[in-house]
């Protein structure tokens, strides 16, 4: 652990105010390191300056563009550029925490206009391995400032290493694991139940999996409910579900984070059936520490969360048969559920922020070697090292 | 008439050019030289502690024969020696891990902790260093670097060959 206090910049790309697993980490971690003794800065594009936590510093208002297959709500252009620049002369950092410097944002604009000790974090899983050979060149000279490279995952790590050709340190994302540990059974989620949480509107969150998985799972559970939690409206997914399923479903709406804790202890079986573009998994990993008996779509990020099937079962992505054979199976053997669910509680603990953290401050270490701070790339000194140069030569 | 104008302007864009990687080129030693100094340091650090280990009381005198004679020498190694002086203190340090997990008492169980974090630094240390150095090779091979020695006197950095195998 670092004894000497720093005073950290962490840039985050996305909407600070749009639900995202990015900007959740950020939150999360800024806190660690505040409660930590350390002085942390986030800069962030943002739509409501006025609800910001004090340690978070607006670059404006973000705007929604398509990227990698999700519409994405960042922020660059010249006015946000300046900010940036802004931000970090002002800051006196001795260090920055890029996240997901790989993507149009203030992450690269930061990336470009810093000079210093730089850690980068990599959190997504590049779907379109072409558009990445294209932009790969002109990423090079911003990506090989980061005096080191984290990734969330191994996927994430993959996809630096054959296209970026750089490799990166995988350090997981942190959660609060023992706010997960807790929660009380709720009878009104016990029985023969599943549970779901996320921005189920959106179609990689496979919801729709679910749905259609239903029919052959009630058949052998006829008392079986779904709750579906996490924001959304509810309307236009219900008009998709068979009118005599309907009954079935029920929509939470968000829920606070006691109430999380409380679910994942009460569901039998927690279902994460995205399709893709996940390259971690904080939900699920949250829904283990919760002792959930997790049940899960077999991509990468999903595989290796769960340890290839060790700490909750798996089934083939998209396949919604699977997924009711699995379901069915765990609802009938009540020891295997209760093992899988141990097994993954215990797991889960690798994930907690005390271990995490650590993790991280030990990369910041390792880049504040030499350390002389954050400093802006000043363009004069470009020239002038250029003239010396020549100087040098003669 | 608007030729020489194009020649100027083709003429500075190239010059802006050089410039640009230039300072890249410049960017990557600088890291290179810190990732080696925190890799460096962190060896300097395990070698230290190899020696501690030496002394106490768990080792038996072969063992604190072998290790304090590769401890000495990975801290006196030239560069050139480098290399085989850190693979051989690895080897002696795994030699006394193994039997260091069923007999230690209380204080020697510390010094091995630390060594064990030790160890997972330096072997992120290590890819970091790996990957400072790769990309700067790779930056140095371009044609423009080359032709005009933008490199200037700076030697090529190289990863050592203890970095390649696990510790």
């Amino acid at each position: 652990m670092l004894t000497k206090k720093l005073r950290i910049g962490i840039v985050c790309p996305y909407g600070w105010d749009t639900p995202g697993g990015v900007q959740n980490h950020i939150r999360d971690l800024a806190e660690f390191l505040i409660a930590a003794g350390h002085s942390v800065s986030v800069l962030a594009p943002a739509i409501d300056e006025s609800t910001l936590p004090d340690y978070v510093v607006s670059a404006g208002k973000p705007i929604s563009i398509p990227y990698n297959g999700a519409v994405a709500r960042v922020l660059f252009g010249p006015i946000a550029f300046s900010r940036v620049k802004h931000w970090i002369s002002q800051g006196g950092f001795d260090l920055l925490h890029l996240h997901e410097p790989a993507i149009p944002s203030i992450s690269l604009l930061a990336c470009w206009a810093a000079e210093g000790p730089m850690v980068g974090t990599f959190h997504a899983a590049a779907k379109h391995q072409k558009v990445i050979y294209a932009i790969g060149p002109i990423l090079e000279p911003a990506i090989e400032k980061l005096s080191a490279r984290i990734a969330v995952s191994e996927a994430a790590r993959l996809t630096l290493t054959n296209h970026l050709e750089t490799d990166a340190v995988v350090i997981p994302n942190g959660i609060y694991a023992t706010r997960y540990a807790n929660g009380t059974q709720q009878e009104k989620w016990s029985g023969n139940t599943i549970g779901f949480i996320g921005r189920f509107e959106e179609p990689r969150k496979g919801l729709q999996v679910l749905i259609d998985a239903l029919p052959i799972i009630a058949r052998f559970a006829p008392d079986v409910k779904v709750f579906v939690a996490g924001p959304g409206d509810p309307e236009d997914v219900i008009k998709e579900i068979d009118p005599q399923l309907r009954k079935r479903f029920e929509f939470l709406g968000r829920i606070s984070e006691q109430d999380k804790a409380d679910f994942m202890a009460s569901v039998a079986i927690y279902v994460a059936p995205n399709t893709g573009g996940e390259s971690f998994g904080i939900i699920l990993a949250e829904a283990l520490a919760g002792g959930a008996c997790a049940v899960a779509s077999d991509i990468p990020a999903f595989d290796s969360l769960l340890g290839g099937g060790e700490y909750g079962a798996l089934f083939e992505s998209e396949n919604s048969t699977e997924l009711a054979k699995v379901i069915i199976d765990l609802l009938r053997d009540d020891a295997k559920r209760g093992q899988l669910a141990q097994a993954g509680k215990a797991h889960a603990q690798m994930f907690d922020w005390e271990v995490v953290a650590k993790q991280i401050f030990s990369i910041y270490e390792m880049a504040l070697v030499g350390g002389e701070g954050v400093t802006l790339v000043s363009d004069s000194r470009t020239w002038n090292r250029f003239l010396n140069r020549d100087e040098g030569k003669r | 008439m608007k030729t020489p104008l194009l020649v100027i302007l083709i003429i500075l864009i190239f010059a802006w050019y050089l410039s640009f990687l230039a300072t890249r080129l410049d960017r990557l030693h600088h890291r290179v030289e810190t990732s080696w100094a925190n890799l460096d340091g962190l060896l300097q650090r395990r070698a230290a502690i190899a020696l501690e280990i030496a002394r106490s009381d768990f080792a038996d005198p072969a063992s604190t024969l072998l290790l304090t004679s590769a401890a000495y020498q990975a801290r006196e190694a030239t560069v050139q020696d480098r290399s085989g002086a850190e693979s051989a203190l690895s080897g002696a340090l795994a030699l006394l891990l193994i039997d260091g997990q069923t007999h230690a008492s209380s204080s020697e169980r510390t010094l091995l902790d630390e060594l064990s974090a030790l160890t997972a630094k330096i072997r992120i240390a290590i890819s970091i260093h790996t990957d400072s150095v790769s990309s700067t090779q790779a930056v140095r091979k371009r044609v423009a670097i080359r032709l005009f020695r933008l490199a200037g006197t700076a030697p090529l950095p190289v990863t050592y060959e203890f970095e390649t195998d696990a510790l």
